[in-house]
């Protein structure tokens, strides 16, 4: 048995956690999805009043709205809901149990996000038919198999900030309600409901410097065909990228947030 | 005690770590501040070095420190001086094996989860813990069947008791048959049978080379056929055989 399968197990397990503890509250997947239905709901009619000097039909705005939801339940779970569930974990005193274990607390910490992702990722699939079957949606079959590793990417690319935010968690313990003002600016400023074209000059930069607005662009341009605003091929450099550089440099700051509240004896504290 | 798990109980338990000239427990001029200011000394100088298949008691008056000292030994937390060595291997650079040879029980009753169950508990921990597949089964039965849970295995934890709760802890203290126990407050909620079940766990774990250090409060002493090699008062910071 080598070390990454056992390793493997590890993750599994924190994996398979996450979703008993979720399935025990029986009706928290149907709120979710009823919800969702809202939300797409309130886009589509959104859409008919739209003016068409943007977008050339309320479909097109739709169907950039829908992905720009889709994607915004995916960051939501994985930069919202760690710091979140980490929280809990502290209070719990079941974080301790992690530290302790040889698996480790950083290994745990990055576990935590899987269960989340995958989940978004569900709701994103039904997100999708949803719009599609009931709402109309023009899907681009031709290339929407292709979201799927660009979806990936785009997640490998996230996961750094919202382990960031736990690492701030750690720190200073009330930082998760941080993470509820960064996905709400980052849906200001990633172009999720309206496109980045539209802001004032003075802030469009800040599009250009995160992961994103490139991943949202491809992603919409892969699943509803809104045209290109770069190479395809440019945004996959630029989220490897991100995911090349980020990840382990989140991964040694999480781990010095560790050690720094090991020192200072705030590991136990919430 | 079903049969099957019987048969599991009596299955031989995996040997401990080959002898060493290393101590077990090599605790070296710990010292640790709390308070704003740094100001609350809780220990001072602590120096403590135990051997294979001890059984030691710290006891101590509310406060004295004892769960900081024992958070220092399960490398939960750093001191502010000094050096914790289990087997030799140091609770930072040897993050993962020092881990695997400890098995904390943490004072209160935290550490669960409340919607899951006692054997998701048990399987959750035995991953976590890397315990190898081949084992991991026979292991969680063992456990479990130590401390009384199978019966319970399929309830809640919000759902049992707290000396169900504090078996189950116990249980995941034990579960990946570490060489250094630390048990804060281990007869928190436990009646006699419990505590007898305790008692019997930790003479199988020293029978194995395992060593124990048991912390309780002053007054408060365990019930239970169970006799300690050495135990320690903790009072002003400093260490003390009585």
């Amino acid at each position: 048995m080598t070390a990454l399968s056992i390793n493997l197990g590890a993750v599994l397990a924190l994996v398979r956690r996450d979703a008993k503890i979720f399935i025990s509250y029986r009706f928290r997947f149907a709120t979710q999805l009823v919800s969702t239905f809202f939300g797409l709901v309130l886009f589509y009619y959104l859409s008919r009043i739209v003016g068409h000097n943007v977008f050339h039909t309320s479909n097109e705005y739709f169907a950039f709205a829908v992905i720009g939801l889709t994607v915004m339940e995916v960051l939501g779970a994985t930069l919202a809901a760690l710091p979140l569930s980490l929280r809990q974990e502290l209070v719990a005193g079941t974080f301790e149990r992690l530290v302790l274990s040889p698996f480790g607390a950083i290994g745990a910490v990055a576990s935590m996000m899987v269960f989340p992702f995958l989940l978004s990722a569900v709701s994103a699939l039904i997100t999708l038919t949803l719009a599609t079957l009931v709402f109309g949606m023009n899907l681009a079959w031709s290339t929407a198999a292709y979201a799927i590793p660009v979806a990936l990417l785009g997640a490998a690319a996230f996961a750094p900030f919202s382990l960031l935010i736990a690492a701030s968690v750690l720190s200073v313990k009330q930082a998760g309600a941080g993470a509820g003002f960064f996905v709400t600016g980052i849906s200001l400023i990633g172009g999720f409901f309206f496109p980045v074209s539209l802001l004032p000059s003075w802030i469009r930069w800040a599009s250009d410097v995160q992961p994103f607005t490139p991943a949202l662009q491809l992603l919409r341009h892969l699943l509803v065909g809104t045209p290109a605003t770069s190479s395809a091929w440019l945004t996959v450099a630029k989220l490897a990228g991100f995911a090349v550089v980020l990840v382990p440099a989140s991964l040694v700051v999480l781990h010095r947030a560790i050690r720094f509240a090991q020192r200072r004896g705030t590991i136990i504290e919430y | 005690m079903n049969s099957h798990a019987a048969e599991m109980v009596r299955a031989p338990v995996r040997p401990s770590t080959a002898p060493s000239a290393l101590p077990r427990l090599a605790v070296d001029g710990v010292s640790k501040r709390w308070g704003r200011r740094r100001s609350l000394l809780v220990l001072d100088d602590v120096d403590v070095e135990l051997g294979a298949s001890q059984l030691v008691a710290i006891v101590g008056e509310n406060g004295a420190g004892k769960t900081t000292f024992l958070r220092i030994l399960s490398g939960l937390i750093c001191p502010d001086r000094g050096t914790v060595r289990v087997d030799g291997l140091d609770p930072e650079r040897n993050r993962r094996e020092y881990q695997r040879r400890i098995g904390f029980l943490a004072a209160a009753s935290t550490g669960l989860y409340a919607r899951l169950n006692v054997r998701d508990h048990i399987d959750f921990w035995a991953r976590i813990a890397l315990v190898p597949p081949e084992r991991r089964a026979v292991r969680c039965l063992e456990t479990m069947a130590v401390f009384d849970l199978l019966e319970i295995a399929s309830r809640r934890v919000d759902r049992i008791s707290m000396g169900q709760r504090q078996r189950l802890r116990l249980a995941m203290a034990f579960l990946h048959e570490p060489n250094l126990l630390l048990l804060d407050e281990p007869y928190n909620s436990l009646d006699g049978r419990s505590a007898a079940l305790l008692a019997s766990a930790l003479r199988a774990s020293r029978s194995r080379g395992g060593t124990a250090v048991v912390c309780y409060a002053l007054g408060q002493e365990p019930t239970g056929d169970l006799a300690f090699d050495t135990t320690y008062i903790l009072q002003d910071g400093r260490l003390r055989q009585t």
